[in-house]
Order: structure tokens, then sequence, then C-alpha cells
């Protein structure tokens, strides 16, 4: 998992690597460094971020290079194991993102051969392979060890006596940005906003050769002519706006995003929606993600049963993809922010090789995602920078809405009923926001424990799981959701004056039995802190401190209860000083298995 | 000149509950808060370099304003923690402005030629009007042409031109301010020290907003001056007279009848047979349903109004929800707001994120807190605190 860049044109290479870079950073900022050619290729690299790295590297004259920075899999982060990696000639520089499965075994062979390794890394091992087959073409060197080669790549290389930059992509995503006299190599679309706006997508298995006033494709051995995309957004939407962090300005988009998502569908004759199939088409549902994905999927499948009376599964698509049974006539919906994650991506393909309908949820236009999917949705979040995702998650449930509520088999008073709710949800929304003292208040004492259990029931198991995820990976808290009803399962070992439990007490028919889990709960001596509706006073009795969510329909409290928890998450990491927007070893979308 | 100082910090406590949860500068009319106004006058006139000094639910001036792109200018925050005045506000920028700027407040409407004309004065000016009733505002004594002195809030006044709280400084002003908290109080001492002031008299629009029906003063002010723009669906026996502006998304169903000016958002429901008259403006995401009347009011967004209801000189905030016949009518009436009775024209004010059984009814003046729950058939009026539950 990491950002890839290449330039090649009339300009100095060096700046504008160095600034592309930084865009893409999500991807992962372990390390990172740049090559330049001029005749010799110049190299610099380091453990640091793209910040520093453009303050210590020197000045190298050139006008094609490539960059990268990385989040490592194979190798420590250290300057050996940074990209760009050499031949033994210094004559080919390489930049990779993905991972290379038979690379020990290459590596073995290619030493044998008199190859000298000095990294750890898989990557090292394509540009000694395109060293062991250039005989002054690049382009058939670099196809030539890719047959070599078994795993997931996207690659740029660069070779000192050629005026070019060949890349090629297997299961890792990589486009050409097209400019006047100059053309770009780059992960994504972001990456060369401040350049160009004309994009063209590689396949998987594609070779694209770059100069600087010309782009080649290749696509199973014969050049093809390529459409071109015009991006008709910015790059602006993605600075801060007088936020400290981007998470606290994407956490406060919200209300926005949930609006604007309304008003594209609620607006229509009823609420209609043809992505789903009609009312006999599929005997069962099933939906894919992974990470913060995952837990919309499952309050999707709560929805789901609730709304559409038909069995549903949520998996993970890490597992799915070693499961062995096969699936016929189920509907698949899969979830991905980034339209990019290899996991998500993978399970895709299988279900779609067993048959049945495939609909992605995705932020990103162009992804591999919807290129795969039979219909892909759009969600209407924009470019989500912090690594924490919130308010693509706040969109993704909101085309989950959509979808389960436009398909519903309730009746039609509870129907319009949940219509109005749903118009009141940006204000609700807002107004959990609006009152976030309380929640800096307990973050504030939250911050100084090192394990927190979050426990939910129903449609607030999966908000338990959000708000674990939230704060662990921001704030270092090990944090643990669970389903209520679990936690005397073994957990209940765990409990006691040093271990806080959260609860999600929703006013639905879990009401009851959450009560009793959190009398049990004050029983062991844990520190109870409860998540309720306004107007409830029956909890603040048992739970040492309360936090209050504006009143909603059940199946809408994951939206109002998700927010407080983002928040509670973010204030408790802000407390303890951490890097909120660029946690520690995590990347934004994650393009390895 | 190219930069202006807005000072957004304010709390505008008359005006609750319209402003409990958001700053003054973000109430919105037609489809723009007040803050959006001023930015644009800014823009039109060249003023693209902004420093915003904000405070109280800065959060929100954030989520909306941005790095003020979409406004074609550059906005750069400056944070008052503690609201204590404006010459401490003012203070908080010395480090960011140019030699020359205007500094202006965030919650006056003010229009784009007055700005055109004030802002080629030498600085130091101030901008000043006459109006009806000066004493709640600094009144300026003014000798061909110079200022002589303001007093704040005078008991008795002795003329009718009142600061409006736009200037043209210089960055010398900085050496000025020690412990004042306002600027008029800065400028009464350099006055006093002999260093001239100009004033520049204005007939054009500029809009204070104090209490809760200011929003209805300035919302006809604003929607006299819109221009007409539909989009979204217009239905076959729809009736548009007037300026009627209409967002994206926005159905407006049969049998509706719409006199202007009427400013509808994006992603509105609108009738059938809806009679909406001047002069209106509805946010986005807003259901209007059949048979319902609402003259000169300003209702908010992501709101829901049931069937059969009649609504005049009233203001709604976002989020409420109205099941159906909900009754506000309007009439003279006096309103108590901190102690002072106030006599007006009005209906009732609602908070944001109310829920309305069917058949309340308002009385004149009623004004109905934030996240307030009114049961069937009820029949209210004065003021409601914040969460009240009527049953």
């Amino acid at each position: 998992m990491c950002g890839i860049i290449g330039y090649i044109g009339d300009k100095q290479a060096q700046p504008i690597l160095l600034n592309c870079l930084g865009r893409l950073e999500y991807r992962g900022y372990d390390s990172c460094g740049i090559a330049i050619s001029s005749n010799t290729i110049n190299l610099f690299k380091d453990a640091v971020r793209v910040e520093t790295l453009k303050n210590t590297t020197p000045q190298f004259s050139g006008t094609a290079g490539v960059g990268h920075t990385r989040w490592a899999t194979h190798g420590e982060p250290s300057l050996v194991n940074a990209h760009p990696h050499l031949d033994c000639t210094a004559r080919i520089a390489v930049v990779h993102n993905g991972i290379i499965n038979n690379y020990e075994c290459l590596k073995q062979q290619l030493t044998g051969e008199g190859h000298n390794f000095i990294s750890e890394t898989d990557t090292e091992v394509i540009v000694h392979l395109i060293e062991q087959y250039y005989h002054g073409n690049l382009e058939e060197a670099l196809e030539s060890a890719l047959d070599d080669v078994e795993g997931s790549y996207a690659v740029i290389a660069l070779a000192a006596d050629e005026p070019k930059l060949v890349a090629a992509r297997r299961d890792s995503p990589i486009i050409i940005g097209v400019g006047d006299r100059e053309n770009y190599l780059a992960s994504d679309v972001p990456a060369i906003l401040d350049y160009t706006n004309r994009v063209i997508y590689l396949e998987n298995g594609d070779i694209g050769i770059i100069t600087a006033d010309s782009i080649k494709i290749k696509r199973n051995g014969i050049q093809i002519t390529p459409g071109e995309h015009k991006i008709l957004w910015t790059v602006a939407d993605a600075q801060k706006g007088g936020y400290e962090h981007f998470m606290l300005k994407e956490i406060h988009e919200q209300p926005k995003v949930i609006r604007d998502t309304l008003i594209g569908w609620l607006s229509r004759e009823t609420v209609t929606d043809s992505t789903l199939p009609g009312e006999t088409a599929a005997e069962a549902m099933l939906l894919l993600a992974c990470g913060t994905s995952y837990h919309a999927a499952l309050i999707g499948k709560y929805l789901a049963q609730d709304m559409l009376r038909i069995p549903v599964r949520a998996e993970l698509a890490s597992e799915f993809n070693y499961h062995s049974q096969t699936l016929t006539n189920t509907f698949t919906i899969a979830i991905t922010q980034s339209g990019e994650t290899a996991d998500t991506l993978r399970a895709m393909k299988r279900s779609k090789e067993a048959g049945g309908k495939l609909v992605a949820i995705t932020n990103v236009v162009g992804s591999t995602a919807s290129r795969i999917a039979d219909h892909t949705v759009f969600t209407r979040a924009g470019p989500e920078i912090s690594v924490a995702a919130t308010k693509s998650f706040m969109a993704q449930l909101m085309v989950l809405y959509w979808q389960m509520m436009s398909h519903a088999r309730i009746n039609t008073t509870r129907l319009s009923g949940l219509i109005a709710e749903l118009r009141q949800l940006p204000s609700k929304t807002q107004q959990v926001l609006d009152n976030e003292d309380k929640i800096i208040e307990y973050a504030r004492y939250l911050s100084g424990y090192e394990n927190v259990f979050f426990i939910g029931r129903g449609i607030n198991f999966p908000v338990a799981l959000e708000g674990a995820l939230k704060l662990k990976e921001i704030s270092y808290i090990h944090a643990e959701g669970y389903a209520a009803g679990e936690l005397k399962h073994g957990p209940f070992a765990l409990l006691g004056h040093n271990t806080p439990v959260i609860a999600i007490a929703a006013r639905d028919s879990t009401y009851d039995t959450m009560l009793t889990n959190m009398k049990e709960i004050k029983a062991r001596g844990s520190p109870l802190m409860a998540l309720v509706k306004e107007g409830d006073e029956t909890v603040g009795k048992v739970a040492d401190s309360i936090i209050t969510v504006p009143q909603v329909d059940p199946i809408f409290s994951p939206v109002v209860n998700t927010v407080a928890l983002q928040l509670l998450a973010y204030y408790t990491a802000k407390e303890r000083g951490c890097p909120i927007d660029f946690p520690r070893n995590l990347a934004k979308s994650v393009t390895v298995e | 000149m190219k930069q202006a100082v807005i000072l957004a910090a304010g709390e505008g406590q008359r005006l609750r509950p319209s402003t409990a949860t958001k700053p003054k500068v973000m109430l919105t009319i037609a489809d723009k808060p007040i803050l959006q106004y001023v930015i644009e006058a800014l823009a039109q006139n060249g003023i693209r370099n902004i420093v915003l000094v904000v405070g109280y639910w800065r959060e929100q001036v954030f989520d909306y304003m941005g790095k003020g792109d979409r406004f074609g200018v550059k906005i750069t925050y400056v944070i008052q923690e503690r609201q204590v005045g404006t010459a401490q506000a003012l203070a908080q920028t010395q480090d960011i402005v140019e030699n020359e700027f205007l500094v202006l407040s965030g919650d006056n409407l003010i229009s784009a030629d007055t700005i055109a004309r004030f802002s080629t004065q030498q600085p130091d000016a101030i901008l000043v009007k006459r109006v009806d009733n000066p004493v709640r505002y600094g009144v300026v004594s003014i000798n061909g042409g110079m200022v002589k002195h303001i007093t704040e809030k005078p008991t008795e006044a002795t003329s009718n031109i009142i600061n409006t709280g736009i200037y043209v400084f210089t960055s010398k002003i900085f050496n000025s301010i020690e412990r004042e908290l306002d600027i008029p109080d800065v400028l009464n001492k350099i006055l006093l020290q002999g260093h001239p002031i100009t004033a520049l008299e204005t007939e054009s629009t500029w809009l204070d907003v104090v209490y809760p029906w200011d929003i209805l003063r300035l919302n006809n002010n604003i929607l006299y001056q819109i221009t007409a723009s539909t989009s979204g669906t217009i239905e076959s026996g729809v009736t548009l007279k007037g300026t009627v502006s209409v967002g994206k998304d926005t159905v407006i169903r049969s049998n509706s009848y719409i006199e202007g000016p009427v400013v509808i958002g994006a992603g509105c429901d609108i009738g059938p047979n809806v009679y909406l008259t001047a002069a209106t403006s509805i946010g986005d995401n807003v259901v209007v349903s059949p048979f319902t009347q609402v003259k000169n009011s300003v209702i908010g967004s992501d709101i829901s109004i049931g069937p059969g209801s009649i609504i005049q000189d009233s203001v709604i905030d976002r989020g409420c929800v109205i099941d159906g016949h909900f009754t506000a009518f309007s009439h003279q009436t006096e309103v108590k707001v901190d102690s002072e009775y106030h006599l007006v024209k009005i209906g009732a004010i609602l908070g944001e994120c109310c829920r309305l059984r069917s058949g309340v009814v308002a009385q004149p003046g009623a004004i109905i807190g934030n996240y307030c729950q009114i049961q069937e058939l009820k029949l209210i009026g004065g003021r409601l605190p914040d969460r009240s539950l009527v049953y």
C-alpha cells in the first residue's frame, strides 16, 4: 500500500514530484523518495514524511522522474527499504505499489545470477528482473519482468538511457494525467489535479508508455486508443478551512453530506432506486466490505432484514475470499470508500463469477470497484483526507437507507413517518455537533484509560464496533466493540475500575435488556458511560455519566450515535496529543490484501 | 483597498432562540447566511482578502465558508476565544492585516455600492447612517464632515445619525488599542488627542438584526432584490407571479399558487395546492404539504410542514417537523425581549428541530425555543424555553 508518481515533460521534475507526493500521503507516509533522470539517475529517499524530504533533498536537475510514498508491507520503514529502488548499475529506477508473492524465489534466483540486493523489499526483484531483460528497450524489459512476477502491482519504471516512463498495473490502481508537452502517472487523481484535469484510467494488464508529448497504451499486446476523462472537481475541497484537523472538518461536514445525499433522491415521486432488483428477483442479499465500510454493511444488514424481509449476510471481504460455498441467486452489495480496497475487489470478482447481480457503493468515480460492478452508487461525501473515515461512512449509510427504504415491504404510514424523519436528519446531526461540550468533557476523562469496551445491541451493535475502531485508530487506546449480550461470555473477566464501558442505549426493543447489561457491568465496578436519547431518565440512574443524543426513530439511531462517538474519539485523541489525521502504521485505502 | 476585517464573533443574545445554536452571522435568509451577503458585497468591489474574526459557534462558519474559494475570496480565520468587544477582536488581527483595511461587522446587511463609495475614503473614516431609532446604537456627532464624538446607546439622542460599525483604518490604529473593549472607545480617545476621523453618510442599504422580527425585515429587503431563476420541476397548473426562484431537484406540484418574491431552495417538495406569498424564503430539503398557506415568512432547511397549515409573518428554524393544521396567524402584539416590550406585527418564531403534532395553534408573538415538543391540539403562546414538552 503506497502512493506512486511519475513525471516527464519540459519542466523540472523535482518540485512537481514532491508536491504530488504530498497529496498521496494518505496512502502511506512511513518513508518516501524520488529518482530523477538526466543521463544518470539521481536518487534521494529516507524514512521521513514528504514535508521533511522537501527540505533535506538536494536539488536534482532533470525533466523526468518518479516518486514514492510508502506504507510498509515487506521490510520495516527505513532508508534502504524506501522506494525508488535501483538496479545494480543504477541505470534503472522503479517505484511500486502492491505485493509480489513469489519474490523470495525470484530473489534467490537473481542473487544466484549475480544481482546484488540491498533492501528487504519485494519490489527490488522487479528492478533486477528489468535489468536482466534490458537490451535498450525499457518497455519490453518491463513486460518480460512482469511475466515472471506473481502478485499485485502498479509500477513505474525509468531508465537513464531512454526519455520515457513505462507503467503497468495488476490489481493496484494507476492513472495517466494528460498535460501539455508533459504527462503524468499517479496512483490516483487528486495527486495531479494541481497540474491537469485530463485523465486516462489504466486497466489490469495494461502497459502505458509516456513521453513528454506522447501516450501509448498496450492492452493484450495490441496498442489501443484510450478514452480520456475530464475531472470536474478540484483539490480546493480538500483544505482544512479553519479546522485544526481534517478529521474534525469532515465530522462537521456530515450534515451537509446527508442533506446532499437526500436531496438527490427524496425529491423524486417516491423513494425510488433502480439498483436493487424487483420484488422477486433475489432470494438473499450479501453485503461485502472491510474496516469501517464493514460496519456500514452490518447496519445495512439490520436495515435490509427490517425493511426487505429477506435473509441477509454481511461478510468481511477479506474473509469471504476463503469461503468455499457457492452463491446462487444472491444480490451482492460491495462497499468501499476508495473503490480500490484489494480484499473487497477480490471478493467482488468472486461473487460476480458465481452469478447474481453486483452493486458497488463507493466514493471514487472511475475506481476499480465501479468498473467491476454491474451498477455503482456513488456516495456524495467528497474527497476524504483524514485516515479515520467519518463522512464517507455516513454517506454509505445514507445510500443503504435509500436502497432499503425504496424497496421496503412495510406499511405506508410507518414509511412516510420515516421519510419525514429522514428529512430532519441533517439538522439532528447538526444538533449532535452543537452539543459537543459534554462529549469533550467525557473525552478528557476517557483519555486517562488504556482499555475501553463499547457495547451495543441490535442495529447499534455495529455502532459499538465503529466507536471502538475510531477510538483505537486515532487515540491508540485499546478499545473493543462487543455485542452487549456477549460480554458475559468471557470479557467480564477484564472488567474492573480501570476499564470503562461505553454503552449505547437505543430506545428500541433492546432497551430493557441493555439496562440489565448495564447493571451487570456496574456490579463489576467498571466506570460506565451511556449514550442515551434525550429525555431518558432511567439510564442516568444506572450509568456514571451520560451523553445525550437527539431523539430519532431507532432505525436512524446509528447516525446520531456514530457522530457522537466520532467526536468522542477525536477529542480523546486530541487530549492525548495524537497525530489525528495521520495515525501511525495506517493508510487511507488499503490496496494490498 | 484590497483587505477587509469582518467581525463575526458576536452572539446575538436578543435573537434567541435563533442564535442559541448558531452565530448571528450565520442566520440564513433566502438560502444564504448574512455573512455571505457581506462577503459577496466585498468581492464585487474587488476586496478579496478577508480576515474573519470568529468565536461563538465558529465551526459553523468554517463549515459554510471554508477557505472562501466558493465566494471568490481568500479567508483567513482569527479566533477570539472570549467575546470581550470589537476593539479586542480587531486587535487580534494586528499581525495579518495590511497597511490600509476596511472593518465591518458580519451581521449587518450592506450593499455593494455602499462599500464602493466608502472604501475609497481616506483613513481613518466611519460610515454613518440616519435611522429612526438611534438610541440603541452609537450616536455620532459630526461637524463639517468630521467626527466629534460617539455616544454609545444614549438615553436621549442628540441626532439620528448612528455609527454603522464600518470603518477604514490604517495599521496605526493598533497602537491606540489598549484596554478599551469596543472600537468607539478607542476612537473617542484618539479624537481627544486631536486625530481627525472623517464621517461618510450612506443612504443605501444597511440593516442590523437585533430582534427575531428583524429577520423578517431583512428577508423582505433581500427578497425584493433577487432575480428569478427556476430549476427543478414545475408541474402543469402551477401559477408563478412576480419574482420566484426555485432550486435544483425541487418539485412544485399542480395548482400551487406562488406570488413572489419567493425563494425556494434545493430538494424541496411543495404542493399540490400550496399558496406561498411575498416575501417568503424556504431553505433546502423542505416539504410543504397540500392546502398550506405561507405568507411573509422565513422557513429554514430540513423541515416538513403538514397539510392545511397557515403560517404568517413567522420564522421557522431548521429541522422542524409539523404534522398538519398548524396555525400561526399574524397580529399586532406586544412581545417581551429582555424585559422590554415591543409592539410588532408577527406570527410565531420556532426554534430548530421542534416537533409539532397536528392541530397546534400558536398565538401571535409566540417564541418557541429549540428542540421543543408540542402535542396535538395545544395552544401555545409567550416564550417557551429550549427543550420544552407541552402535553
